[in-house]
């Protein structure tokens, strides 16, 4: 190598460097700035993002974060989309938005074609979307269990524990009128006597803007079942504190998307005890692997404000995030949206605890065909339904708040570190 | 006819301008400015309506619904094209309308804005309830037919359809019938004392407004291509359409026009220095300042100044 | 039945004190406040604020927001009343547009984080099968004392007899030497003060989010709608149909249809008795 072709590769890469510092990787993050939800993703890339940069960025460049505040409002979702994609030209998506958000603005997404990742939506009609339409949803990914998964865990929850410990033969479900509560009821229904052998006695179907549950608890005990299960994820906490504040009778264990949180027992003032609710993972009471354990630590080292703990989306975020940058890096990009999403679809996260598998951040390949519910779930992150839990962690987790404040895991027993317990006013 | 030769020519170069707009402006941009088309549409189905007969609409949202749930169910769940369930959502919205117009028969002023504020909490109940199988209930549907694809092409219907609406009801509001829905905002007993029919004349602003409603709701749906109720019959979206109009300057049509797009500027050109929830209360107080201290809106103070400056070159 | 009976009875109450103060806005100041339900929103959150996170001790967890409502009555009376002169339709809309302003500000303070109030009373007794909370009969109590005193205020006392002169006649009223102004700030005062009140008690029965407003203003403006231009015992007895309404269709109809009801109700007597129910009374 001559001299002068030194000269010429060292000018080149200088100007290389000088278009790359302009052109950064734009990351932009969609999701309400101002709920416990929206910050957990928020903050989670945050980290992923300053991690990345700390070691030099990808394909020698700088990645930045920007951001657009849905509200939790479907409309203002569209627009936020729509802000990332056209005025800040983002090159991939982080979204910590809810459910009925992301269903807004995935219209936009296959429009736009840009690469999208989903930390909180489990919604499986959007799975099913992939699905149908492979190529126009190549660029999504959801790396949370998709809700269907939840429920089908959720289920041997009631065998294993509910049938087999307490000894119940029978339900009440208490569900939302909501597209949400309809499935889940649908799924619920269907599977809790086959599989766990537990009479449905009686559905309850409530609206989502009741004031008084009194009337639908005492309905509830008429029906002269053993226990209710809860199917609320709009407004959850007024329910679920109208059964602690009644005292109802019945245990009633459930969907309460309120308890996800390390907040919920200072939101509640403590009126939360004896409730439990399933949780995608990493949940609150969750053992931390020590992966996890140090990002909670950075987490806490950096941010005073709420959520203390980041929820199971945070974590999602953070892995995500790095997982999307690394396929990037592989793709040579974001730019091929195919390539990218192939890379994607190989990434492959394992965190261990005491030499168990713990935590997996993967996901399901084209055709690959889950065992249990006998279907495929591409570009959904991976989940295991069944012990001992050796291909993934478990869909979801039962947490359970005690009456002392205290919460910890009941089921599946592979990550339990409490036991399931009736609230004290209830009579076994 | 009132209509003054510069008027037309306005009109004309409002049009001519925005046709050319695409050449000027970033992509963004023109996203902002397809929502506040349809902002403006909604406006000006509103002040058809209340900005004239005084008969205040607590509950739009209930007429653009009709027609955007309307053509969603049946373009997603029936698979019918476009070109029938557009007309079909309007008739539907119509059809709602009249449903309206009952109550406006026999109350008026506070009592008939909080009938139509029931109107839409109704139909935010009956969404939920009702076939949600067909509806999506709480969750909304997804995934509904778009018309267009990219911003330009967006925007060049959205505008077109705001124009034409825009327009034609500017026109037809400044023909006798907009004189007289005006008198009876003023005092309906004596419109009827000089022999007019009010219930038509009122029942002709109540189709009117259900048109523009029905078609804008229509289109709406079909650019976002979601639909949720949460974000549909709510109050913050009754309220942005009414603060639109009245900035703007209501029983002007062209009012609602400035004051949708002032509006849709603000909250977007505000969202980089307040990404989160700041950015509603500094928009909201805004918009209440406004309202407070200049109740006639943006276009009357257009106005002001226009006869100021045409004050000086006189002179 | 007996079940019915209670829950409808304490469902009822709330309602009633919910409705009061802003019947008592509409028939005195003939103006629709729809920042009411913001008084609502204002009264729990100050209650959580003053009384579960800085341990204040109840009784003045409820008296301090008692007086931001009163503070808050007062100005949107002086700031937005005042200044729009009476245009009864440009006050709705001002104070559409305040109760968003404030939902935002509370998202601001606050967040968007749903919470719970602990029981202003906690226990739980049972009446022939069904639960009662102390908290809510509290409420019930509570809502009764306060509908009686203003009753005996309005009636017997001589500013509540100003207050029913304004709201017959605002002009023979101010002819007889009574003063409008000063009227309609007691009357404002007290409004902002009910309303943060029936917002601790409605809180502490489902919980405090941001937009909490809406639903107690839409049983309001339902109260105020089948009522008529309310008296003070109308507001009382329509409460009692739609709470009693509420539980029978949720306890032995269809639970899901409860909103639908009372919507279904509102428009059926605007179209059929647009005058209410009991039409135009007495304060």
């Amino acid at each position: 190598m001559s001299v002068k072709n030194i000269t010429l590769a060292a000018l080149m890469g200088s100007a290389l460097a000088a278009t790359s510092a302009y052109a950064d990787i734009k990351v932009g993050f969609i999701g309400s700035l101002s709920s416990d939800t929206g910050l957990s993703t928020l903050r989670g890339a945050e980290m992923a993002i300053d991690e990345i940069n700390a070691k030099g960025g990808i394909l020698g460049e700088k990645v930045v974060l920007v951001k657009a505040d849905t509200g939790e409002d479907v409309t203002e979702g569209v627009k936020a989309y729509e802000y990332l994609a056209e005025t800040e030209e983002v090159d991939f998506v982080i979204s910590g938005s809810i459910d009925d958000v992301s269903l807004a603005w995935l219209p936009r997404m296959i429009e736009y074609q840009i690469p999208t990742l989903d930390t909180w939506t489990s919604y499986v009609g959007i799975i099913d979307m992939v699905v149908e339409d492979p190529d126009a949803m190549a660029p999504y990914f959801m790396n949370i269990a998709s809700d269907e998964a939840l429920a089908t865990l959720y289920i041997n929850f009631g065998k294993d524990v509910l049938k087999e410990k307490m000894g119940w033969d029978s339900v009440v479900i208490l569900a939302e009128d909501t597209a949400f509560g309809g499935a889940i009821t649908g799924l619920v229904t269907d599977a809790l006597a086959p599989v766990a052998d537990i009479e449905v006695k009686d559905i309850i179907t409530y609206d989502v803007g009741t004031v008084d549950f009194a009337p639908l608890f005492s309905k509830a005990q008429a029906s002269g079942a053993d226990f209710i299960y809860q199917i609320s994820t709009v407004n959850s906490q007024v329910i679920s504190s109208q059964y602690v504040k009644l005292q109802v009778p019945l245990a009633m264990t459930g969907v309460n998307v309120g308890a996800m949180g390390m907040e919920f027992w200072e939101d509640t003032g403590g009126a939360g005890g004896g409730i439990s609710t399933l949780s995608p993972v990493p949940s609150v009471g969750f053992d931390m692997d020590p992966v996890s354990a140090d990002f909670v630590e950075a987490y806490q080292a950096r941010y005073t404000s709420r959520p203390m703990v980041p929820h199971f989306n945070g974590f999602n975020a953070y892995h995500g995030v790095k997982q999307a940058l690394a396929a990037a890096e592989e793709a040579g990009g974001f730019g091929d949206v195919k390539a990218w999403s192939a890379a994607m679809e190989k990434q492959d996260l394992t965190l261990e605890k005491d030499g168990k598998l713990w935590l997996r951040y993967a996901y399901w390949g084209k055709d690959e065909v889950e065992p249990v519910t006998q279907r495929t779930y591409p570009h959904n992150g991976r989940f295991d339904l069944e012990a001992p839990y050796d291909t993934a962690q478990p869909s979801m987790v039962v947490v359970q708040w005690k009456e002392d404040g205290s919460v910890g895991v009941v089921y599946p027993f592979e990550y339990a570190n409490t036991v399931y317990t009736l609230p004290s006013w209830v009579k076994e | 006819m009132n209509i003054r030769w510069y008027h037309l020519a306005l009109w004309a170069a409002f049009i001519i301008g925005m046709i050319y707009l695409p050449q000027l402006v970033s992509k963004g941009t023109l996203r902002t400015i397809i929502f506040a088309n349809y902002l403006a549409i909604f406006a000006i189905s509103w002040d058809v309506l209340s900005g004239r007969t005084g008969y205040v609409s607590f509950g739009h949202p209930f007429l653009i619904g009709l027609g955007a749930y309307t053509t969603a169910i049946l373009t997603k769940r029936f698979g019918v094209p476009v070109e029938i369930s557009i007309p079909a959502a309007v008739l539907v919205t119509m059809v709602g309308g009249s449903l309206l117009f009952l109550p406006a028969l026999r109350v008026r002023g506070s009592y008939f804005a909080l009938v139509t504020l029931a109107f839409m909490e109704l139909m935010y109940q009956l969404v939920q309830v009702i076939r949600p199988d067909l509806t999506g209930g709480t969750r909304g549907m997804s995934g509904i037919q778009t018309l267009t694809r990219g911003a330009v092409n967006g925007y060049y219907l959205s505008f077109g359809l705001m124009a034409s609406l825009g327009f034609a009801m500017w026109l037809l509001m400044k023909t006798r019938l907009g004189t007289a829905l005006s008198a009876i905002g003023m005092n309906e007993e004596a419109v009827r004392g000089s022999g007019l029919n009010t219930t038509k004349l009122k029942l002709a602003a109540f189709m009117l407004s259900a048109f523009v409603a029905g078609l804008g709701g229509a289109f709406y749906v079909h650019y976002l291509g979601s639909i949720a109720p949460r974000a549909l019959f709510d109050i913050n979206f009754v309220f942005t359409i009414i603060v639109a109009a009245i900035l703007g300057g209501a029983s002007t049509i062209i009012g609602p026009i400035f004051g949708a797009f002032f509006l849709t500027f603000l909250l977007e050109y505000l969202r980089p220095y307040l990404p989160g929830a700041e950015r509603y209360f500094i928009y909201g107080g805004i918009a209440l300042l406004l309202y407070m201290y200049e109740p006639k809106g943006l276009h009357h103070v257009l106005q002001m100044a226009l006869s100021a400056i045409k004050g000086k070159s006189r002179s | 039945m007996l079940q019915i009976l209670i829950q409808g009875l304490l469902l009822s109450g709330l309602y009633a004190l919910i409705a009061v103060g802003f019947t008592l806005i509409f028939s005195i100041g003939r103006v629709l406040n729809l920042a009411y339900g913001a008084y609502l929103m204002i009264g729990g959150y100050s209650y959580f604020y003053f009384s579960q996170i800085l341990g204040l001790p109840k009784i003045a967890g409820v008296a301090i927001a008692a007086l931001i409502g009163v503070a808050t009555g007062l100005l949107i009376y002086r700031l937005v009343v005042k200044t729009l002169k009476g245009d009864s339709v440009a006050i709705e809309i001002a104070t559409l547009i305040l109760a968003v302003v404030l939902q935002a500000g509370v998202v601001l303070l606050f967040g968007d984080a749903s919470k719970i109030l602990l029981p202003i009373i906690p226990g739980v007794v049972r009446v022939s099968g069904a639960a009662v909370t102390y908290n809510v009969l509290v409420a019930t109590v509570a809502s009764w004392v306060i509908l009686i005193s203003l009753y005996l205020f309005v009636r017997r006392t001589h500013m509540g007899r100003a207050m029913q002169a304004v709201s017959m006649d605002m002009k023979g009223a101010a002819i007889s030497g009574i003063d409008p102004d000063r009227v309609n700030t007691v009357t404002w005062g007290i409004s902002g003060a009910l309303g943060a009140v029936a917002g601790v008690f409605f809180a502490s029965y489902t919980q405090l989010y941001p937009g909490m407003w809406v639903s107690p203003l839409i049983i309001a403006v339902a109260v105020v709608i089948v009522g008529g231009i309310g008296s003070i015992i109308g507001t009382l007895i329509v409460a009692h149909i739609i709470g009693y309404m509420e539980v029978i269709v949720t306890s032995a109809v269809a639970p899901e249809l409860r909103g639908v009801v009372t919507m279904v109700l509102i428009i059926g007597v605007l179209v059929l008795r647009p005058k209410g129910l009991f039409g135009r009374e007495e304060l």
